[in-house]
C-alpha cells in the first residue's frame, strides 16, 4: 500500500514535469491498472485549478481591506484616547484626593485651636460632625458629644478673653435667671426683646441651647434660646472653672448698671407697666445690687440644684426677682 | 516595503500599517483566492470568502491571535475553515442537482465530452469528497504545492499526506465514475 502511495506521488510529479500517463505507468506495469484511473482523476483535479483572480477583483478587495484597516486604526486611536483620558482623569482624581487628604489633616490640625470668628472655625466644627458621624459606639459617641459641648464653653472663654464680637452657640444648664441676665453653665447670657425663646418654662436647671453674639462686655447677647429635651448632651465642665468669667461677670454687672439705660427696651417688652414706674427702676437697681450679692449665691445654689432641686431654687429665684420688682 | 519581510509584515499588521497590509494582500490574496475558488465553484462566493480571510487576519492580529510564524499557512488554514463553514451552510439547503447536460455514460465518455463538461463532471465529483480530501487536492493540484509543502500546511508527515492524497484521488475517481454512471 505504501508503495502504491509512493509510486502515485512519483507519477504525479513526473506528469507535472510534462510526462504523460502512459509513459510514467510504463515503469510500473504491475501497478498500471490500479494507478491509471487515479492518475486520470489527478489530471482532472489539475484541470480544476483556476487562474489568478482578475485585476478588478484584486483591486476591489484591496480597497475594502485597507478601508477596514483605516477604520480599525481610527477606532483603536479613539479607544486609546478614551483610556488615556480615563487614566488621566483617574490620576488627577487620585492626586486631588491625596492632596486633600494630606492638606485635609493639616487643615483639621490647624483648625483644632480655632474659636468662633476664625476663618478655619467651620472646618473644626465640620470635623467634629465627621467624627461624630463615624463614631458608632453609643457611649463613645455620647462622650464625644460632651467633649464638643465642653469645647464650646472653652471657646467662649477665649472669645471673651479676646473681647471678640462674634456669633456663638453653646449648650448648658441655666444656673441663674436674673431678669434679662441669665447664667448658662457659667456663661452670662443677656436676653433681649429680639431673643427667640423656644420651649415652655425655661427655669433654673433647664438644659438649653443658646445662639447669639458675644459682646465685649463678656456676655452673650442671645438670639435664640431653646429648651433641650431630657437626655440631651450637656457640657460637664465645673462652672467654678469660669472664675475669671464670674469675676468679670461681677464687673459686667457693674457695667450693666452703667448701661442699664440701654436695657429698657428689653424690659419694655416684658413688663410694659414698669417703664413709667420709678420705683421699679429703683427696685430694679436694688435687685441688681441684690443680684450682685446673690448672684454668686445663685450660682452656687444653681450648681447644687441645677439637676436635682432646680425647680425649687428657680422658684426661689423667681420669688426674689418678683420681690425685687415689687 | 520593496523586499517582503514576513516579520516586518507581521509587525506592520499589528500596528495596522497600510503599507504592510497592502504588501501582505498583494502577495497572498491571489493564492488565497485560487484556493477558495478551487474548492467553491462560484466566483462571487470565492471572492467574498477570500476577502473575508484578510478581514479575519486584521481582527485576529488585533486580538493577538494572528499568525505567529507562517502567514501563508495561517491564511490557507483560515480559508479552509471559511470554505468548510460555507459548504456546511450550503449543504443544509437542498443539494444542487448535477447538470443534465452530462451525457449518459459510455466506455468512451471521456473522449466524447468537451473540456467544459469534463471539468463540470470533475467538479461535481470533487464536491462529494470529504473536506480533508478536498483540502489536500486543493493544495496539491489547485495551489501546486509540493508534497512537502502540503504536509506542512496539513501539519502531517509526508507519508500520511501521500496516503491521504491517494485516498482523495481514488475517491474522486470513484465519484467521477458514479456521476458518470448516473
Amino acid at each position: 500500500m505504501n508503495k502504491l502511495h509512493e509510486v502515485l506521488e512519483i507519477c504525479i510529479e513526473e506528469i507535472e514535469k510534462g510526462a504523460d500517463i502512459d509513459t510514467v505507468l510504463f515503469r510500473y506495469p504491475e501497478l498500471a491498472d490500479e494507478l491509471r484511473p487515479i492518475l486520470e482523476a489527478s489530471a482532472g483535479a489539475k484541470r480544476m485549478a483556476v487562474a489568478t483572480p482578475a485585476a478588478e477583483v484584486v483591486r476591489r478587495n484591496r480597497v475594502r481591506l485597507l478601508r477596514q484597516a483605516a477604520e480599525m486604526r481610527a477606532s483603536k486611536r479613539s479607544a486609546r484616547r478614551f483610556w488615556f483620558a480615563s487614566a488621566r482623569r483617574v490620576a488627577v482624581t487620585l492626586t486631588v484626593v491625596a492632596a486633600l487628604f494630606i492638606s485635609g489633616t493639616g487643615l483639621v490640625r490647624a483648625a483644632s485651636t480655632t474659636v468662633p470668628g476664625d476663618n478655619l472655625y467651620p472646618v473644626k466644627r465640620t470635623w467634629e460632625d465627621v467624627l461624630l458621624l463615624f463614631t458608632f459606639n453609643l457611649q463613645q459617641r455620647e462622650a464625644l458629644e460632651v467633649e464638643h459641648k465642653n469645647e464650646r464653653l472653652h471657646e467662649l472663654q477665649e472669645v471673651f478673653a479676646e473681647g471678640r464680637s462674634t456669633e456663638v452657640e453653646f449648650t448648658g444648664v441655666v444656673t441663674s435667671q436674673n431678669g434679662n441676665e441669665w447664667l448658662v453653665s457659667g456663661i452670662p447670657v443677656v436676653i433681649s426683646a429680639q431673643t427667640e425663646i423656644r420651649g415652655q418654662e425655661i427655669v433654673i436647671g433647664s438644659a438649653v441651647e443658646v445662639e447669639g453674639h458675644t459682646q465685649g462686655n463678656l456676655a452673650v447677647l442671645a438670639e435664640k434660646i431653646e429648651l433641650l429635651p431630657p437626655g440631651a448632651a450637656l457640657p460637664d465642665i465645673d462652672d467654678n472653672k469660669f472664675e475669671i468669667e464670674e469675676e468679670d461677670h461681677e464687673g459686667r454687672d457693674q457695667k450693666s448698671e452703667e448701661v442699664a439705660g440701654e436695657k429698657p427696651k428689653v424690659e419694655d417688652t416684658e413688663t410694659p407697666e414698669s417703664d413709667s414706674n420709678h420705683e421699679d427702676d429703683s427696685s430694679k437697681d436694688g435687685s441688681d445690687s441684690s443680684d450682685d450679692d446673690s448672684s454668686s449665691d445663685d450660682h452656687s445654689s444653681g450648681e447644687e440644684n441645677s439637676y436635682a432641686g432646680g425647680d425649687d431654687s428657680g422658684g426661689d429665684n423667681h420669688d426674689s426677682v418678683e420681690d425685687g420688682d415689687d | 516595503m520593496s523586499v517582503y519581510d514576513e516579520r516586518r509584515a507581521l509587525d506592520g499588521l499589528q500596528s495596522l500599517d497600510s503599507q504592510a497590509i497592502g504588501a501582505i494582500y498583494d502577495l497572498y490574496f491571489p493564492e488565497v483566492y485560487r484556493y477558495v475558488r478551487y474548492r467553491i465553484n462560484d466566483d462571487t462566493v470565492a471572492e467574498d470568502i477570500a476577502s473575508d480571510v484578510f478581514m479575519r487576519l486584521l481582527e485576529s492580529v488585533q486580538r493577538k491571535q494572528g499568525p505567529q510564524s507562517s502567514l501563508k499557512g495561517w491564511l490557507i488554514a483560515t480559508a479552509s475553515h471559511a470554505v468548510n463553514d460555507h459548504l456546511r451552510r450550503r449543504y443544509r439547503r437542498p443539494v444542487e442537482a448535477l447538470s443534465e447536460s452530462i451525457p449518459d455514460g459510455s466506455p468512451s465518455v471521456h473522449s466524447e465530452v468537451d473540456a467544459r463538461e469534463q471539468n463540470q463532471l470533475v467538479l461535481s465529483a470533487y464536491a462529494q469528497l470529504t473536506a480533508e480530501q478536498q483540502h489536500v487536492l486543493a493544495l496539491r493540484f489547485g495551489q501546486g504545492y509540493s508534497i512537502e509543502e502540503t504536509a506542512a500546511h496539513l501539519k502531517k508527515n509526508i507519508n500520511a499526506v501521500k496516503a491521504l492524497q491517494f485516498r482523495a484521488l481514488a475517491s474522486l475517481q470513484r465519484q467521477i465514475g458514479e456521476v458518470n454512471y448516473e
